[in-house]
């Protein structure tokens, strides 16, 4: 069982590497992204590594706990920038649909607006 | 447990929409906007657990007619370990849909417009502080000038009205983030031309061709005169093997801008995959004295060595080396 496993995941892991980048980029030709990008901000850009960037963000999404049949069309689906906007950033960009914790500000705050008195809510319960 | 969630979503809500402004009235909306706009059709897809990003997402791609529901875009935006969505990867998966991701100026009047132009936006809002940022996606569908009011369609809401103030401040502090799905080919009210070929490029750069292909075509013809739009058809002529269409793409955006570094750079590269290696030797050292100093001057460089080391003779058909638009226009394919 183990090998059958081991076996099904070094196909998996030669599958997902052969599928890493895009084949759009081809030699020769600068991509209209590149071509946008080199007018919009300066030659740093180009020294970050799109390749290491990928395999990061593609690491992150994995250990932040996404399917691994999902990560490399997630990723797949990333620009290069934006590929390297995510590096190492993943922890910290925002992350739309907290609403509990907004749930919880608002408990918060009632709380707190009971404590110093502006409120009465919370004494009707024994 | 989920019920509950729910429940303390709407009671957040009615929290939340409760408190309308009292402050002076602003003028947020266009002069040229309609009084009110409410976008009745788009659909509604009530948000579960921490969910908000596939649901919203949802909500703009169904609006554009993709036939698509959150529970099938959570494998593609929802990051379990953040218990929400990154902005990036909603826009990734409006690529893989086959829409244009557009992201909107962040100006207040910009969103406005849209929804005149019946379109919903989704944006981006900061409900919560410090430890508690509330970054919540939510997507916008009418506004009305007279209440002072927006509409949303929002976590479990359908209709959530929300004072055009509370929610301006909101998207203010989510970073005055909003997109839309667009149709390829299809432009915003407000269309800039360099976040509209971006979006195009980003569509060319995954491999959606087609749609890439569509986009910059409309683009072409909204702003007739820009080389970029037809730097991006020229690429995707080349990504398709097409060089004698590429070539002469090349040429369009360089009768436009002759200065542009990546389609002088690209018309040589494809002169010498053309067997053109006299005429591409010209084009790249044009590129070179514009590329330098610039972002694309390594790019530049690669290609002028390729064409130094070329040393086949030129193709029959090549084009005379002038660097006329309209020379190369009787193709030069070799046998």
């Amino acid at each position: 069982m183990i090998f059958f496993r081991r076996f099904i995941a070094s196909i998996l892991c030669v599958t997902v590497l052969n599928l890493s980048s895009p084949l759009v980029a081809q030699a020769g030709v600068i991509g209209t992204l590149q071509a946008v990008e080199s007018q919009h901000r300066t030659a740093d850009l180009a020294t970050v590594n799109s390749a290491l960037a990928r395999d990061q963000v593609r690491a992150q999404l994995g250990a932040m706990g996404v399917d691994a049949t999902h990560v490399d069309s997630r990723v797949a689906a990333m620009t290069d920038a934006e590929l390297r906007s995510l590096a190492g950033e993943i922890e910290n960009l925002p992350a739309g649909a907290d609403a509990l914790a907004v749930i919880g500000i608002v408990f918060l705050v009632l709380l707190i607006l009971e404590a110093v008195g502006v409120l009465d809510i919370f004494k009707s319960f024994p | 447990m989920k019920l509950a969630a729910h429940a303390a979503c709407a009671i957040g809500w009615l929290w939340l929409a409760g408190c309308t402004a009292s402050g002076p009235r602003q003028e947020a909306f266009g002069e040229t906007d309609p009084a009110q706009v409410e976008l009745e059709a788009t659909p509604f897809f009530p948000q579960s657990e921490y969910q908000c990003g596939p649901a919203a997402l949802a909500t703009v791609l169904a609006a554009g007619a993709v036939d698509v529901t959150p529970d099938e875009l959570v494998p593609e935006v929802y990051l379990p370990a953040r218990r929400g969505s990154l902005q990036v990867e909603l826009v990734a998966a409006t690529r893989a849909r086959g829409r244009l991701p557009y992201l909107l100026a962040p100006l207040d009047d910009v969103l406005f417009d849209e929804l005149a132009a019946g379109r919903p936006v989704l944006v981006l809002q900061k409900l919560g502080a410090g430890p508690w940022p509330g970054w919540h996606y939510a997507v916008l569908v009418g506004y009305d000038r007279e209440r002072q009011s927006v509409l949303l369609r929002s976590g479990t809401t359908r209709r959530l009205e929300m004072s055009v103030r509370r929610f301006l401040w909101s998207w203010q502090r989510g970073g005055r983030w909003a997109m839309l799905a667009l149709e390829p080919g299809e432009l915003p009210a407000g269309a800039e031309m360099d976040r509209y070929v971006d979006a195009a490029a980003g569509l060319e750069a995954v491999g959606k061709l087609d749609e890439a292909t569509r986009a910059y075509r409309s683009a072409s013809l909204r702003w007739p005169d820009a080389a970029l739009p037809w730097l991006g058809l020229a690429n995707v002529a080349y990504a398709r093997d097409d060089l004698t269409a590429a070539q002469s793409l090349y040429e369009e955006a360089l009768a436009r801008d002759p200065a542009d570094v990546a389609a002088r750079n690209n018309h040589a590269e494809v002169l010498l995959q053309l067997g053109c290696r006299s005429a591409a030797a010209l084009e790249i050292a044009v590129a070179q004295g514009h590329a330098r100093g610039g972002a694309l001057e390594a790019a530049v460089t690669e290609t002028a060595a390729r064409i130094a080391e070329a040393t086949a003779p030129d193709a029959a058909a090549c084009p005379t080396p002038a660097r006329d638009a309209n020379v190369v226009d009787g193709g030069a394919r070799p046998e």
